[in-house]
Parts: structure tokens; sequence; C-alpha cells
């Protein structure tokens, strides 16, 4: 073997234990949002960086925030603003929906910490 | 030397490899806006293509039991209603046959409390439409001449395919009971298709069988005045979680706040309950014991609950207060940050 076989087994030596850290034991966390709105397929974004998004439903847009790994309704065109109310979602498995615009938010992971949501 | 370190190198390069492929995630997701709210299914273990065909067949369940059952949209039990108002006897089919009887079945455990005919009421609370009312309530008279009337299931004969009442103020509104039972048909089609481990979730209440792999299902149940989730519950086998609370429906006017559950009793919302949470192995049940207890309120709810052969139960009244039974405290894991008084029932057998 030359030295620099030994320089590339001592790297992967050295990174295979991260590795194993990020792929089997780092997505304890909420680590993307599921978007429903309208009986569309869910569109799918991470939780970083902070921002803000619109999703258009029938009664016109519900915008979204996200920020620090976690998400919520700011604004929706529904009367009562029950999905407002329901503040963070912030643990896997949470979700949020306007009824009226037809818009649902899903904090989804490999390791949920709830299966489904009772209210 | 030189072949021990080329040893571990091939080992360390297996391991990396299967580090990047991990295995398939064995639970199904599926979200959809249906029967007036938001489905949520969840199966574990099924075939990807046999779940996204199950799921759909399920949609469409859930659109076709919303067309049948609505009580305010052209169907059949808008047709009933115009009938019994107009003490005329109505012919229904077998399906909704067994939909009102089982209603009336649940209404007459709950001694009135669920009262599945108060449809004239929850209409001119305005609850009879999707768009809430705004800064109006409704005259206080008609409220009284309503409660008056007293409009209850044994004003009520089913004989066959045939549905008479003598007084014609009864109205179905199946509101509380009918989401209870589409999930029921849910999870008999599940069962029917050999899914045994799956939950059915419509807007916030659920039924849950099986399990998830080898730990239990874990439900979380939401705060009902704050953000995040007040406690949470294993399911293995199959239970059903309902929760009913002024926070679903409502309105205000001057500050105060009107929500969904009537009081038969007195025609006004039920105020001295906030949310009623119940476990019962079917979700008709469930959803109907839900409504009464809550009615009930927080000195009756376990008579209530006794009637209705409901055995886990958690309360919270308008004060905040967290009242169970014994053996819903066993079964319930309060959220530890959660600043609450709970008082502790007696048991319910």
């Amino acid at each position: 073997m030359t030295r620099a076989d030994h320089i590339l087994i001592t790297l992967v030596a050295i990174a295979l234990p991260f590795l194993y850290w990020q792929l089997w034991t780092a997505d304890q966390q909420a680590n993307y949002l599921l978007i429903h709105s309208n009986n569309n397929p869910p569109r799918t974004e991470l939780l970083t960086p902070q921002r803000t998004i619109q999703v258009a439903g029938p009664l016109g847009s519900s915008i979204i925030e996200i920020s620090d790994g976690r998400t919520r309704f700011i604004s929706s065109p529904c009367t009562t603003k029950a999905c407002l109310h329901t503040g963070w979602l912030s643990r896997v498995g949470e979700f949020a929906a306007c009824l009226p615009n037809r818009v649902s938010l899903t904090l989804a992971g490999r390791h949920p910490d709830f299966d489904t949501i009772n209210f | 030397m030189t072949d021990k370190i080329t040893w571990l190198f091939i080992l360390l390069l297996a391991l990396a490899v299967s580090a990047c492929s991990q295995p398939k995630d064995p639970v199904f997701h599926d979200q959809f806006f249906a029967f007036g709210t938001l489905i949520d299914i969840t199966l574990y273990g099924v075939e990807p293509g046999i779940a996204e065909t199950i799921s759909s067949q399920i949609e469409a369940d859930f659109n076709a039991l919303h067309t049948e059952w609505h009580a305010w949209q052209p169907g059949p039990i808008l047709s009933l209603n115009e009938k019994l108002a107009q003490h005329r006897p109505a012919t229904v089919k077998p399906g909704i046959i067994h939909l009102l009887a089982e209603a009336n079945r649940l209404s007459l455990a709950s001694k009135g409390l669920f009262n599945p005919v108060i449809g004239n009421l929850i209409e001119l609370w305005g609850f009879h439409d999707n768009a809430l009312p705004i800064g109006t309530l409704p005259d206080s008279a008609a409220i009284e001449n309503l409660v008056a009337e007293n409009p209850a299931v044994d004003d009520i004969t089913i004989e066959s395919d045939r549905v008479v009442t003598r007084n014609a103020v009864v109205a179905y509104d199946l509101g509380g009971f009918a989401k209870g039972l589409a999930i029921d048909r849910a999870i008999e089609r599940l069962r029917d298709s050999g899914i045994e481990h799956a939950i059915i979730n419509a807007g916030g209440d659920l039924r849950a069988i099986g399990q998830r792999g080898e730990r239990p299902w874990r439900i979380g149940i939401r705060h009902p005045r704050e953000p995040g989730i007040l406690a949470s519950i294993e399911i293995a086998g199959d239970d059903s979680v309902f929760t009913s609370g002024d926070y679903e429906r409502f309105f205000e006017v001057d500050g105060k706040r009107y929500h969904h559950i009537i009081d038969p009793r007195s025609g006004y919302p039920a105020s001295e309950t906030t949310s009623v949470t119940v476990i019962h192995s079917d979700a008709a049940t469930a959803d109907a014991a839900a409504t009464a207890l809550f009615v009930a309120g927080p000195d009756h709810w376990q008579i209530a609950a006794k009637n209705m052969g409901i055995r886990f139960v958690m309360l919270i009244d308008s004060q905040g207060i967290i009242h169970m039974n014994p053996a819903m405290q066993s079964r319930i894991q309060l959220d530890p940050e959660l600043d609450a008084t709970v008082i502790l029932g007696d048991p319910l057998q």
C-alpha cells in the first residue's frame, strides 16, 4: 500500500462514525414540513432557513412561517382563525389545518414524537 | 500488517455502504380533505401500492358518506327532516335506518345529553352552515320556544324502513356522531383488506388499531387553550380517542365565546366545560359520549360516562382544572411542564 492509501483509510475511519451518527441518529427532530392544499400532492419544505410561504387555497392565500425548525400559520382567509390559534408546531407528528381554506401542515420525520394528534 | 489494514478497510467500506441504505420506512401516511374535515391516514407494514389504493377507497367512502349523511345539503337526511317537520312518515333506505337507530340508541343511553334531533337549535345558532355568524346572537325567545318543544329521540318511531314522529320540531343533525361512525366504517374497510395496524384520524378524532411495529401507537392530545401538547397516550390494540372542545367551531360576541356544543336542556352552548376526551373501542360511541360528557359538565360527567359505558375520561373545565377517573390517569401521560390542577374522580366501574 502506498502512503496515499494509508491516508485514505485513515480519513475513512475518522469519517465513518460521523456518517453513522448523521444517518442513523440525527433525525430525532422534525426535519421537514409537508404542506397539503386542496387535495393536491403534498409539498415538502425544509425547516431552515427562516422564511414565509404563501399557499393558495379555495378562499385565498394562507401564509406559513418557518423558523428555528418550527412552523405555524400566520394568516389565513378563514373566519375562526383556528389554524392560527394552533400556534407553533415543533414536534414530529404534529399537524395543523385551515379547514375552510383546505390547507394543512404536518411536521414529518423518521422517528415521530407522535403518530397522530387528537384535538 | 498490510493484509489486516486491507481487511479493516473492506469492513469499514461495507459499513459505509450499509449506512447509506437505511431500511424503507414501513409507515404509510396520507392526508386529504373530505367529510368537511381533514382526514389523516397512517398505515404500518402495508406495501405502498396497496396502501395508496386503500387510502383512495377510504377517501371515496368519506366523500360518499358526507353526501349521504349531511343534514343541511340535499340528500336523504334533509329530505327526512322536511317530512318529519310536516308530521309526514318518511321512508328511508336501510343504511340510513341503521344510522338513525344507532344515533337514537346512543342518545337514549346518554339520557338525552347527546341529542341528534336538535337540528333546529343548531340552525338557529348558525352552526348549520360552513360560514359562522359574525357578531349576532339568535333571538332568545326562539331558543326558549324550541327548548320548550323538547325534541328528543323518543318522539321518533322507526318501523322497518319508515320513520314517524309525534313532535314536528325534531330535526336530525348527526354532527356529534357521524364522524365516529364514518371512522368505524374506514376501520372495517382496512380490516376487510387484511390491514391490522392503522390510525384513521378525522379532524382530530381517531381510532387506532394494532401498533407501530414493536411499539404502541403514540397519540398526542393538543392543549385546548395553548399551543402544543397537553398529554399523550399509547394505544396497542383497538381504541378510539375523541375530544369535544369549545374551540372547534365558535364565534364571539362582545368578547364572549359561543361554541357549537349546544346543551339541549337550555338551548345555549354548554358553558362549564372547555374540552372532554374519552377513549372507547368504537368511534361512534366515543363521538357521542364526548358530546354528552361535555354537556354533562364537571359535576355530572361521571354519571353520563357510566350510562354510556365509557371507562376513560379526561374533562377540562372552564377554569382549566383537569378532571379524570383513575383508569384514565393510568393511561394518560400529562406534559411534565403542564401547570394545572388535577382532580381525580372515583372509579367509573
